[in-house]
């Protein structure tokens, strides 16, 4: 098998292809969600909607993640809570501050900008991992987990999983080829492209709007019809 | 010609026995040993089968005493002469002597003194002789694009001519990224249709020699190999010999440890740049261009493109030219969506979304209506 010809239909036409879904597509959900609406007030407001939004996400991005023992969702399950904070604090790092993805951003947004060492961004990866694997685990074992979870859930996890782990051999020429390592986490990144905007990745979009309603939700301090 | 042994002709010419013993070192140094397959009846000191060092060096002068000149027919289609250039201007001359005279070239329209249909005769000549036993080295892709009009020698097409050649070759040796999958010629929109010669001879053994151009070392090193032991190389599944194309420029990079620690430069007169961190972001194909370039290096070991400042374009790789920019970040996509064809998508997206909103909407205020009707 060829795989400089796989690379290239990797990296070339069917990235193009797949984030011309995945641009589309979650327009087509931002359009949706936008077109709901808010609901109409019919109790006048007594405090301000921007300002609980704005006190809600200062909460969930500056405060809860550092004290995370106060809340209740930590008490219930810290497993899930530190699993779940320590693969998204590794994707993100990865995605944004690893330089070969900055290179990716540069190419598609025209600028670029300062990275972390590779060591860092390699053991943040390394602990994304481990963080997914244990979230498997927790969906498998728990039964309630089990209960809510149906394929498109499964999906989600492999389909997340197998970029980050193809990437990671991949910086650590692990079992296989570059090339083929390459083309395998291009390959999967296509697929998870195009699978995002049909599932509950988008959630990446998403948060932001459950965040900002129910921010303005609590900062209205008043009845809701 | 061609009745002697090589080491009977080279004792004419004036080389000692020593000389000669340093030459068979050499050449046997070139086909890399650790490579070997272990060599029937050859023992080493304790009397053990082993393909080592001083037993391959052996290996070597025995087969240059008894083995007669390996005749090696030249054909150039659509190239540059830069690999001739490389070889001719090799820093190892023993080892080119050994290629453009001891082994005989019969044909080479760069090298060759004769001119026009004289040399075209010869060829033939020469093609007729040693049916069956020559190699055929290519330089340059060949096209049969519009009856092949865009390369012809004599009257004749390339790729009538490779054809013509390889039927009586024992083995052919494409060398350069041009023989060997295409290279400039072969780049978008390839006019000429340009393509490799594996491409097209599928009933000979091609042995790759990808570069731009191929590392000298190389190519003598596979030519060394065949005049001793009658063998090719072990190839990869880009008919690459794998001794020198397994490892990827990027695992043998004396800038690997900075790119292992993060350093990077940043433009090519930057204080990274200086202090010679990794090229990695200056576009540096490294980690996906299998080739020696880092081990053996250029002009005896002197540097390569990396050691010298400039990031790694991939010439050893198929289509090199089309693989993203030179400059560009290698992990950065080949080809993007321009930004009106993402803001189009936007819209489609968006407008799909309008659409289905207001069907259903419509259906809603429908199905209320009917209620209504129902009630009254």
């Amino acid at each position: 098998m060829n795989w400089t010809a796989v690379l290239e239909f990797a990296r070339g036409p069917f990235f193009k292809v797949a984030l011309l879904v995945f641009i589309a597509g979650m327009a087509y959900r931002i359009a949706r969600i936008i077109m709901l609406g808010w609901k109409k007030d019919r109790v006048p407001p007594r405090g301000s909607k921007v300002e609980g939004a704005a006190i809600s996400f200062l909460k969930g991005i500056l405060i809860w993640p550092f004290i995370p023992w106060v809340k209740d969702t930590f008490k219930r399950n810290p497993i899930i809570y530190i699993a779940g904070g320590l693969f998204h604090l590794g994707l993100f790092v990865v995605l944004i501050l690893g330089t070969a993805h900055m290179l990716v951003w540069k190419s598609l947004l025209g600028f670029g900008w300062a990275t972390l060492p590779l060591p860092i961004v390699d053991w943040l990866a390394a602990v994304a991992i481990v963080a997914m694997i244990v979230l498997f685990i927790h969906r498998l074992t728990n039964p309630v987990m089990r209960l809510i979870s149906g394929w498109p859930e499964w999906l989600n996890l492999l389909f997340v999983f197998l970029p980050m782990v193809t990437g990671y051999m991949m910086t650590h020429h692990l079992f296989f080829r570059y090339e083929v390592l390459f083309s395998l986490h291009m390959l999967s990144v296509n697929v998870m492209l195009i699978w995002i905007p049909i599932s509950r990745i988008s959630h990446f979009v998403f948060y932001f709007f459950s965040k900002a309603i129910h921010g303005a939700d609590f900062g209205k301090r008043s009845v809701s019809p | 010609m061609a009745e002697d042994s090589i080491y009977s002709e080279l004792k004419k010419e004036g080389m000692s026995r020593r000389g000669f013993l340093k030459f068979c070192g050499l050449v046997a140094g070139a086909m890399s040993f650790t490579m070997l397959p272990p060599i029937e009846g050859l023992t080493d000191v304790r009397g053990v089968q082993s393909p080592v060092k001083h037993g391959t060096i052996e290996m070597v002068a025995k087969a240059l005493q008894t083995k007669q000149r390996l005749p090696v027919i030249w054909m150039e289609f659509q190239d540059c002469a830069g690999c001739t250039e490389a070889l001719t201007r090799s820093k190892s001359p023993t080892l080119v002597d050994l290629v453009l005279n001891k082994i005989t070239v019969e044909y080479h329209e760069t090298l060759t003194a004769a001119a026009g249909f004289q040399t075209e005769e010869a060829k033939l000549a020469a093609m007729q002789k040693y049916a069956g036993q020559y190699i055929l080295v290519v330089e340059g892709s060949v096209t049969d694009l519009d009856d092949g009009i865009y390369c012809t020698i004599g009257g004749k097409s390339s790729m009538e001519l490779l054809r013509e050649a390889a039927a009586g070759a024992a083995a052919i040796v494409a060398t350069g990224n041009c023989a060997a999958f295409g290279g400039l010629p072969r780049a978008k929109p390839n006019p000429t249709g340009a393509l490799g010669v594996y491409e097209v001879i599928k009933d000979k053994p091609v042995v790759n020699i990808p570069g731009c151009p191929a590392i000298p070392e190389v190519f003598t090193s596979v030519l060394a190999q065949f005049l001793v032991f009658g063998t090719l190389p072990e190839l990869d599944a880009l008919h690459r010999p794998k001794n020198f194309y397994g490892t990827a420029i990027h695992d043998r990079c004396l800038r690997r440890p900075f790119y292992d620690a993060g350093k990077f430069a940043l433009s090519f007169d930057d204080e990274g740049a200086k202090k010679g961190y990794c090229l990695y972001k200056l576009g540096c194909k490294g980690p996906t261009t299998y080739n020696s370039c880092a081990t053996l290096k250029w002009s005896g070991g002197l540097s390569f493109p990396i050691q010298s400042g400039h990031p790694c374009l991939g010439c050893s790789e198929p289509n090199f030219w089309d693989g993203g920019g030179f400059y560009q970040g290698q992990s950065a996509p080949i080809s993007k969506p321009t930004g009106t064809v993402a803001a189009a998508a936007v819209a489609a997206g968006v407008a799909i979304a309008a659409g289905v909103g207001m069907a259903n909407v419509a259906q809603k205020k429908a199905a209320h209506s009917a209620d209504k009707e129902e009630e009254e």
